[in-house]
């Protein structure tokens, strides 16, 4: 066993060794990001040395980049130096108790979302191993993805246990470069899931990260990985509609797809980070690069419900690079209080007869800004490629605020674009015809408002729209009157 | 090279106006335009436009001057307009028309009142924030013309304002930066053709900034054409300021050239005023066209309608970014934004990027965009009538900006305008006729 004076030679000595492990307990790397840093991230992961050259290269890139300025959104500079790169998980005995311990308020929520009491317990950190038997659930999990061959696992484990498939993969669809919080995120990633569904196969079950939610938290620095290989299928849940507290400011995840021959993946995330407070102090600052490729007859399928964070800077994006490939965003995304949200998609069509589908709905109350930003764009081998967008905002106070920054580029003659946007307020008419018939205002603007994100919560796994669906009700209280 | 264009053109600037307010205005433009950037394609507003073949001509000389007489003028049939010619940023007086001389002043003709009027409104309008070629124009005025339309005064002739840009023998490239300020007091209503020509083959560059204040209750029908040739270089700004129920009533044509930008801008300043643009581009060759229109809503109850239509021909290139901002207190805004987009050729390329960024919440906002070819259907139910193939495509590419053509207040500026777009397609002349005459 290494102790502290140990790692920190190493550290000094720069001389890293392959598969080195550690076993040391909750420990806060001090704040400053240096090739160290990396090293030392790297090596508490025992990591191979590809990976850490990987991660290092990484660093060296992000060094020479600059942090981007075109979002929409404003918030005090980050210094980079001022953040810790790595927290050792903490134990389980650390945490509450008991749910007498837990929050009242979070409680409260909890129980508005219609969330079990045991699951109410594994999010609010309690052991819950103690209380309910999770872990025979996941094993029974386990054993069933295991028959079907399917790899789901986290990532630091598949670092190991497949070297090849991460070799071939990682930053294949997101490089290293792509921007700067990407370059940042493949330095220091903490952890995340990986899955392979090999050929052919149909995934049993919906994946979701919230199978995995009492094994070491995934951090602030997530980094996601899905291969579909040739004609299978997976479905991907990502976050749940509980509220998250995370003490870590910065949230840089970055998730890379890739569907291969008549693959199809279906990835859904519901976002709901600490969005600061009524006065707009505090709150995640969650920067996130999705991308997919999808190869020929693939089909990728985006689809989001943002409701947290102070600032979102994301934009899910579909590579069509097979022909007849299909991309798909769905996206619903509110802001309230002050909130700022600068979400949309990228639709890059490569291949023939590629077809992409962007619905994407913004609200914005309180003192809150949402934008769309979406690119869509034809290569001059879109033949008959074929795109439909519609953004629709809506806004629920006078002092909050919605864009619309689409860009459409085409090469292609053959190729068909189509956009619609629109802005509007819950009318005065649509008020006064509910309220008439005796429902509330709060409970007429909630009901407005769900019936204008129809579109997308139908794109949603069914529990996960009926959560969705009150997740925004919540959002939305005391923004209106 | 970059700096060598901001350098060149600074020089071509150092020289004094006999006007005291005129030269310090300009001494202003010099300063801003001395620390300006030449954007790249990292500058969001110039992100698919490359300046390129503008900082690497040889642009930054005098115009040369020409003898009238040698040029052919042109001439909008039909249409009783008063003309004013401008010849290489020099406002010609035997071409003009007496009538027009007397209501458009060249700015070192004019009255003291009249220095007083354009002292007190001249860049106020368009501000001091615009782009580098906005500070050029400020900078180095070549031609400043000044209009005025006194309070419940119609204006029934239109005024014709030709830019003509020609080349001296030896054929040197050379700017002409012209500036024109109209301002519409209450209750005026005026009709200005703004029309840009190049005579023949040319390397010059023509950076064309006009004002527009259109007072409370005045009206004002503006057309921008710029039926220039290939190696007519043009960056033009129009900015309108609109006071209370304002009326504008706006056409944009663009031909292309090797590189045309245009910035639009319309300001809703008090309430009840409302805008109606429209707009067409159609660059063939390797041509480049970009429009960057801006909608500001700046007060309640106002409206706009922007419609712009595209078709891109051959190797040629068009951007257009349409935005319309609506601010805090513009409340009960209703603004539309379309533009549709036709693609003709495997090497055509459109950029389109319709924006809206909205701050009120009481306000009806949509834009669409399309881009697409023609449709295939309609192709072949005209070539199952026995037309060629050829010219379905013209006709339906046509018929495609035709209807904005057919919206314009004025029928004699369509009817002048059909045939020459018509040959923008390249086809036959009894086609043209037949489309002249709206069959």
């Amino acid at each position: 066993m290494a102790t502290n004076a140990e790692i920190e030679q190493q550290i000094a000595g720069n001389e890293y060794k392959a598969g080195f492990i550690s076993d040391i307990e909750s420990e806060t790397l001090a704040a400053g990001l240096t090739e160290d840093t990396v090293r030392f991230i790297s090596a508490k992961k025992g990591e191979p040395e590809w990976m850490t050259e990987w991660r290092l290269k990484a660093f060296r890139q992000w060094l020479e980049m600059e942090t981007p300025e075109w979002a929409h959104v404003n918030f005090p500079k980050i210094d980079y130096q001022e953040i810790s790169y790595y927290s050792a998980p903490k134990s389980m005995e650390d945490g509450p108790q008991s749910l007498d311990e837990v929050d009242p308020e979070l409680l409260a929520v909890y129980d508005k979302l219609g969330i079990p009491l045991h699951e109410q317990m594994a999010l609010a950190g309690i052991a819950v191993d103690a209380v309910f038997d999770s872990v025979s659930v996941a094993t029974t999990f386990r054993d069933k993805l295991e028959e079907a061959g399917v790899i789901f696992m986290p990532i630091s484990e598949a670092v190991h246990k497949h070297p090849e498939l991460i070799k071939k993969y990682i930053g294949s669809v997101v490089p290293v470069r792509d921007n700067y919080f990407a370059a940042l995120n493949c330095a220091v990633f903490s952890d995340g899931s990986f899955v392979y569904i090999p050929k052919g196969v149909r995934c049993p079950m919906e994946l979701s990260t919230y199978f995995r939610i009492n094994e070491a938290k995934t951090g602030q620095f997530e980094r996601t990985l899905i291969i579909a290989d040739e004609g299978s299928h997976v479905s991907y849940l990502e976050g749940c509609t509980a509220p998250m507290r995370d003490e870590n400011q910065l949230h840089a995840a970055v998730v890379e797809l890739v569907a291969l021959d008549d693959a199809e993946i279906k990835y859904s995330t519901v976002q709901n980070w600490y969005p600061g407070d009524k006065e707009g102090k505090g709150g995640i600052y969650n920067f996130v690069t999705k991308r997919a490729i999808a190869h020929t007859n693939a089909k990728v399928s985006w689809t989001q419900v943002e409701t947290g964070s102070a600032v979102t800077w994301k934009y899910p994006s579909c590579i069509l690079k097979g022909d007849n490939s299909i991309g798909e965003f769905y996206s619903v995304a509110l802001t309230n209080n002050f909130q700022q949200a600068d979400t949309g998609t990228k639709m890059i069509h490569l291949g023939k007869n590629t077809k992409s589908t962007i619905i994407s709905k913004g609200i914005s109350a309180g003192k809150s800004s949402n934008a769309y930003r979406g690119l869509v764009r034809m290569n001059p081998g879109a033949e008959g490629a074929r795109n439909y967008t519609q953004c629709d905002s809506l806004l629920l106070g006078d002092k909050c605020a919605a864009h619309t920054f689409p860009y459409i580029e085409s090469k292609h003659p053959t190729a068909v674009i189509e956009h619609e946007a629109t802005t509007s307020t819950v009318s005065d008419d649509q008020l006064f015809l509910c309220q008439q018939r005796g429902i509330d205002t709060e409970k007429a603007v909630s009901m407005i408002v769900n019936g204008f994100c129809k579109e997308v919560f139908k794109e949603l796994p069914m529990e996960f729209a009926v959560e969705a669906g009150k997740l925004l009700e919540i959002s939305l209280e005391g923004s209106v009157g | 090279m970059t700096a060598e264009f901001v350098t060149q053109h600074l020089a071509l600037a150092q020289h004094r106006s006999p006007l005291s307010w005129l030269s310090e205005f300009n001494e202003r433009g010099q300063a801003r335009f001395a620390d300006a950037v030449i954007p790249n394609r990292k500058t969001e507003a110039w992100k698919y436009t490359s300046l390129a073949s503008l900082t690497q001509g040889d642009f930054a000389h005098a115009a040369p001057s020409v003898d009238a007489s040698t040029v052919t003028l042109p001439n909008i049939a039909g249409i009783d307009a008063l003309r004013l010619v401008v010849i290489n940023g020099e406002l010609n007086i035997e071409a003009s028309d007496a009538k027009a001389l007397e209501l458009i002043v060249h700015f070192a003709d004019a009255t003291q009142e009249q220095q007083d009027q354009i002292n007190a409104l001249l860049g106020t309008i368009q501000g001091e924030g615009g782009h580098l070629f906005a500070q050029l124009n400020d900078a180095n005025i070549n031609a400043g013309l000044f209009l005025n339309i006194p309070r419940n005064q119609r204006l029934k002739q239109p005024i014709h304002i030709c830019y003509l840009t020609t080349p001296n023998s030896e054929k040197t490239g050379f700017t002409v930066n012209t500036r024109l300020l109209v301002n519409l007091e209450t209750s005026a209503e005026a009709t200005v053709i703004e029309h840009y020509i190049g005579d023949e083959e040319q390397n010059s560059f023509t950076n064309a900034v006009s004002e527009f204040r259109v007072g409370d209750n005045a009206k004002l029908i503006h057309y921008r054409l710029q039926l220039m040739t290939e190696g007519a270089l043009h960056i033009g700004n129009a900015h309108i300021d609109l006071q209370r129920d304002a009326n504008y009533e706006g056409f944009h044509l663009g031909l292309g050239t090797k590189l045309t930008r245009n910035d639009i801008v319309v300001n809703h300043n008090v309430g009840g005023s409302h805008s109606e643009m429209a707009g067409v581009y159609v660059p063939k060759n390797k041509q480049l066209i970009d429009f960057h229109t801006c909608i500001e809503h700046k007060a309640a109850h106002c409206t706009s309608n922007e419609v712009f239509r595209g078709i891109m021909n051959d190797q040629s290139k068009a951007v257009f970014n349409g935005r319309i901002q609506i601010h805090r207190d513009a409340q009960k805004t209703l603004a539309e934004l379309s533009n549709k987009n036709l693609l003709l050729t495997n090497t055509a390329e459109i950029n389109t990027k319709p924006e809206l960024e909205i701050y009120a919440d009481d306000v009806k906002c949509a834009h669409g965009a399309t881009v697409a070819q023609l449709e295939e259907k309609a192709m072949f139910y005209l070539q199952s009538r026995g037309i060629s193939k050829a010219d379905a495509k013209v006709m339906l590419s046509f018929g495609f900006i035709n209807e904005l053509i057919d919206n314009l207040p004025h029928e004699a500026i369509g009817d002048w305008l059909r045939p020459i777009l018509a040959h923008r397609f390249g086809r036959s002349s009894d086609l043209d006729d037949q489309l002249a005459q709206g069959n």
